[in-house]
């Protein structure tokens, strides 16, 4: 029993809780905050832990990155929901994905962009949530409405997502990278890629961006494929930045893209008919990308660092020091080989450069000339201009062998034919025969067996018009 | 699982008729149980007894006085309010000022912001009530009789019934103190969250329709002889039927008391929410196009109207006058199949009822149809009578509360009621749909398929030989022995159900949200109809608790 009376009891419990604050406030005081020029929005600035200040807690957070803010911005939202759920976020998460199942089954479209809102409150820094999510909205949402202008809408509406995803988590690459590839692919590739690439430079919504454009994913008013080019740089920087590697896939893999971007690029250009001096610089551009950045960019493999796009001069030093060398698997040349042919590095290369000579577009216009002037049924020009883009095309292939064994080319080559073909079958009457000569012969003879398959798509072109290179 | 907004008249006749089935059989048992354990407690005296309670049940409330009921739902009140009840203001402010960092900024369509922000007022106004209302009324009477102030009130002439009564509308007025302020700040939430948009937030009011199909050869049975349906498209919630493009593919609705006096300036409105469902790409860029077509059931007149592009999920509104005037002036001109100028009050509306084709145009796709996805719009009214009779469901989801709670409290300590009472809520609100469907041959996802095997025996029966639910079990004499032996306990089951009230019910989210005026006949009917026939048992079952409890037992 104490013999202390109460009121020295309370003293005693002061003294102690007085003693127990000095370690507190020394180990756990805030760190500093400074207001620095905001990163994201020019022009604002935003509240930032100022270094090594606070506690010796609040320095060893900053120095191992152990603080939520080390991954991104915090989103006060987040925290407090997570803190007022006590323990019970995992169960609440389950409820909403549930719900969210729910209500796509059934739908009802606001309320799961609603569940979905809150389910990356409760999980911000799961990046598979914001990925599937994302995913969700751009693709499978989007496709279930029967407007284009509505279906564009939401593969914004995933973009968007990406991107605030990307700000909770601004230090890992992979959704910078998930933004890029569905302004690049989803908008690029999709069966309504026509409008979306249009949407894109000039939105449909005019009430809303009387500009012609959303502000928010495509603030400087580029091409689709440009805007996903920036972001995929942004990937790769963030990989640099913060030495944090990208869970996608191989990362030779992973850093092409702002190259593959620019080839998109000149190859929708070629899509829609472009062929001038625009789609051609697109190729020289796109060829400066691949072989001058990308190309020499290195890569770990078991003996090293290597790159890509190596010179004849450097292929022979490499060949001399790997002479001494017993196992394949120890040479640089072998690795150069096998990352290239992982990247499909040679064919890039070989195309862009082949795509950016002016006579390869020449080869383009005219096919592509030819094909319009058969559907408007003037078939003598059709002929005419058919015949001339073959010859072109077969002296660029001469130049440029490779391309021969080139899947698109040979789809090109083939389709060309037929369309070539059917008309002069209408005009003449007949077709010519094996034994004739006409350009292209060799390539329409090795590829008889891929006639078939093509035939649906020479039909399917008579039928809408649509090209699908 | 309530699969879409799909709004119907309720029966009243056949719901009374269930009522007073369940409540006679309740009554019965609880007599009859009653009777016996006096009988063999006190023989022949406790039979006495309980008739004695049952005509004193029927005297007391005969001879209950308003003005003893008013003065201790007053001091019911004042405790209430004493004990901090109001506090839920503070809640409910903070939540308001917050609510902006929750809400998606859906800017694709203004009736999609609108949903949001009007499910998020009335649900919270919803899950606020509730609790404040139900705790005080679950923990007032078993505080009372804690804390002995019951023993000063029931020395006074009151009886039981009035101290139940009281007790309840006292807590109502708190719940409906409540419910206006916060009801109140919520309108001018809403109100200044869609400033711009605010003239799209209105109660529509609808005239449906009954759905019924013609196949692709234009016959309303199909192969089989049975009534004919439209196309499942594989839509894993099975609620639209879809009608193939440019075949004789038709989905009719037939409405009844169509009358121009009734229309919107004389001009009929058809309003449509159909899916698209293409099997092909199709013309990418250009919408699915489809056909009404007006008819007279009684003089046969056929108007084919111009046709229109299907904005999918999106409120599609068909002017009839507008979409069919041609000429100078914009006359309205219809013309029947045979190219005869028709006139729409005349000709088309004549009789009172009106059959709308819907076809599908576009070839070789779908478009999907449930009975609500058409109506004709008659006068709107204004938004605030919609969400007025909103609050007006959620009031009586609260008197259902309240009661529920204070006849727990009659019997039970507080943490029991509370917990009976949470049971019954949840129970309701969460597990009705799970109970209907037991106590139903089909399936809710899928209306089509019939459910076999529910009863306990042919479950067991059902289990090791492998017999899905589609399968009929062989017609034998010990086949008809277990299905008679599991209608017994189905129906017990099917009593049981309908001891559990539908909280479901009262959410009128769905139609304010979605613009609509809260009908009488599908929404305010029923809950009305629900509250009585609940709580009136629930009183009883109160008062007498009351009345047969010993007070001293704590």
């Amino acid at each position: 029993m104490s013999n202390l009376t109460a009121f020295q009891r309370k003293l005693v419990y002061v003294g102690g809780i007085l003693l127990l604050l000095v370690p507190i406030v020394l180990l756990g005081s805030p760190p500093d905050a400074n207001q620095e020029p905001s990163r994201k929005r020019p022009g604002e600035t935003e509240v930032r832990v100022k270094a090594g200040s606070g506690g010796l807690l609040s320095r060893l957070r900053q120095q191992h990155e152990l603080g939520e803010v080390s991954l991104g911005d915090v989103d006060p939202t987040s925290s407090t929901m997570n803190l007022l759920l006590l323990g019970f976020r995992g169960m609440a998460t389950s409820r909403l994905w549930m719900d969210a199942q729910d209500q796509q089954k059934r739908k009802e479209w606001a309320e799961l962009d609603s569940t979905i809102k809150s389910i990356v409150l409760l999980q911000p820094h799961f990046l598979k949530v914001w990925h599937f999510q994302g995913w969700n909205l751009a693709y499978n949402v989007s496709a279930e409405w029967d407007a284009v202008a509505d279906r564009y809408y939401w593969v914004k509406h995933g973009v968007k997502f990406y991107m605030e995803g990307k700000d909770r988590n601004e230090k890992f690459p992979d959704l910078y990278w998930y933004t890029g590839d569905t302004l690049g692919k989803k908008i690029g590739r999709s069966d309504e890629w026509k409008q979306f690439r249009e949407f894109f430079r000039n939105e449909p919504d005019k009430e809303q961006f009387p500009n012609g454009f959303d502000p928010e994913v495509n603030p400087d008013k580029k091409d689709n494929y440009l805007a996903a080019r920036d972001w995929f740089l942004k990937a790769n920087d963030a990989a640099d930045q913060y030495n944090n590697r990208q869970r996608i896939m191989a990362e030779p893999l992973f850093r092409f893209y702002p190259a593959r971007a620019k080839i998109d690029y000149a190859l929708a250009l070629q899509r829609e008919g472009n062929f001038g001096e625009e789609s051609r610089a697109a190729w020289e551009e796109a060829f400066d990308e691949w072989a001058n950045k990308y190309g020499r960019e290195e890569f770990d493999c078991p003996i090293g660092r290597v790159y890509m796009e190596v010179t004849e001069e450097e292929a022979q030093q490499f060949q001399a020091a790997d002479q001494d060398k017993p196992e394949e698997n120890l040479k640089t040349l072998h690795w150069v080989s096998r990352y290239q042919d992982m990247c499909n590095y040679r064919y890039w290369r070989t195309r862009c450069k082949i795509e950016g000579e002016s006579d390869m577009a020449a080869a383009h216009r005219a096919l592509f000339e030819a094909e319009e002037l058969y559907r408007s049924a003037d078939f003598d020009t059709a002929i005419s201009t058919y015949v001339d883009g073959m010859k072109k095309y077969e002296a660029m292939l001469e130049k440029y062998p490779d391309l021969k064994d080139d899947d698109n080319t040979i789809e090109e080559v083939m389709i060309a034919q037929l369309f070539w073909r059917d008309a002069l079958r209408i005009v003449e009457g007949a077709e010519p025969s094996d034994e004739e000569d006409f350009p292209l012969k060799d390539m329409w003879i090795k590829h008889q067996n891929r006639k078939p398959m093509l035939l649906e798509e020479f039909q399917r072109r008579q039928r809408t018009g649509g090209r699908t290179i | 699982m309530q699969l879409s907004f799909d709004p119907r008249p309720f029966d009243l006749l056949g719901g009374l008729k269930v009522w007073g089935v369940v409540c006679l059989v309740v009554v019965a048992l609880a007599w009859g149980i009653a009777g016996l354990l006096m009988f063999l407690q006190s023989g022949a005296p406790g039979l006495a007894r309980l008739i004695d309670l049952t005509t004193g049940l029927i005297r007391d409330f005969l001879q209950t006085s308003p003005r003893r009921v008013w003065a201790l739902a007053v001091h019911t009140f004042r405790e209430a309010a004493r004990k901090r009840a109001l506090w839920v203001f503070a809640v409910f402010a903070v939540l308001f000022l917050f609510a902006g960092w929750f809400m998606p900024e859906l800017k694709q369509s203004p009736d999609m912001a609108i949903r949001n922000y009007v499910s998020f007022v009335l649900r919270t106004i919803t899950w606020l009530t509730i609790p404040v209302v139900g705790l005080l009324a679950c923990w007032g009477l078993p505080e009372d009789i804690r804390l002995r102030s019951l023993h000063t009130v029931v020395t006074k002439p009151v009886r039981r019934q009035e101290i139940v009564l009281g007790r309840i509308v006292g807590f109502l007025g708190i719940g409906l103190l409540v419910l206006l302020i916060v009801g109140s700040v919520g309108y001018v939430w809403i109100v200044r969250q869609v400033p711009e948009n605010f003239g799209q937030v209105t109660a529509r009011v609808p005239i449906y329709g009954e759905l019924r199909f013609l196949t692709r050869e234009g016959k309303s049975e199909d192969e089989q002889g049975m009534e004919a349906s439209g196309v499942n498209v594989g839509d894993e919630a099975i609620f639209r039927q879809f009608v193939e493009g440019n075949t004789q593919a038709r989905a009719i609705w037939r409405f009844e008391g169509v009358d121009m006096n009734r229309l919107q300036n004389g001009q009929l409105i058809l309003e449509s929410t159909f899916q698209s469902f293409r099997t092909h790409k199709g013309k990418v860029d250009q919408e699915l196009l489809g056909q009404f077509t007006l008819v007279n059931p009684k003089n046969g007149v056929r108007v084919p109207l111009q046709t229109f592009f299907n904005r999918e999920f999106r409120r599609n509104s068909y002017n009839v006058t507008e979409r069919n005037s041609r000429g100078e002036g914009g006359k309205l001109e219809l013309k029947d199949e045979q190219g005869r100028t028709v006139d729409l009050a005349k000709d088309v509306l004549d009789g009172g009822q009106l059959d709308v084709e819907v076809a599908c145009l576009s070839p070789g796709q779908f478009m999907g149809m449930a009975r609500p996805d058409l109506f004709i719009r008659l006068p709107d009214r204004a938004f605030l009578t919609a969400y007025g009779k909103g609050l007006f469901s959620i009031f009586l989801m609260l008197t259902m509360i309240v009661v529920l709670g204070v006849m727990s409290g009659c019997f039970l300590k507080g943490p029991v009621a509370t917990m009976l009472t949470g049971f019954i809520f949840l129970v309701g609100r969460l597990s009705h749909d799970f109970l209907q469907q037991l106590t139903s041959d089909k399936l809710l996802d899928n209306p089509k398929l019939q459910m076999r095997g529910r009863g306990l025996l042919e479950s067991l029966y059902r289990l090791p030989t492998h017999l899905g639910p589609q399968i009929e079990v062989e017609d034998n004499t010990t086949q008809r022995v277990i299905k008679a032996i599991d209608n017994i306990e189905l129906n017990a089951l099917w009593g049981v159900k309908y001891l559990f009230p539908d909280f479901t019910q009262f959410d009128a989210t769905a139609f304010v949200a979605n613009s609509f005026d809260v009908p009488w006949d599908a929404a305010l009917l029923p809950n009305l109809a629900t509250t009585i026939g609940f709580c009136v048992p629930w009183i009883i079952v109160g008062y007498f608790a009351l009345k047969c409890r010993e007070l001293e037992a704590k």
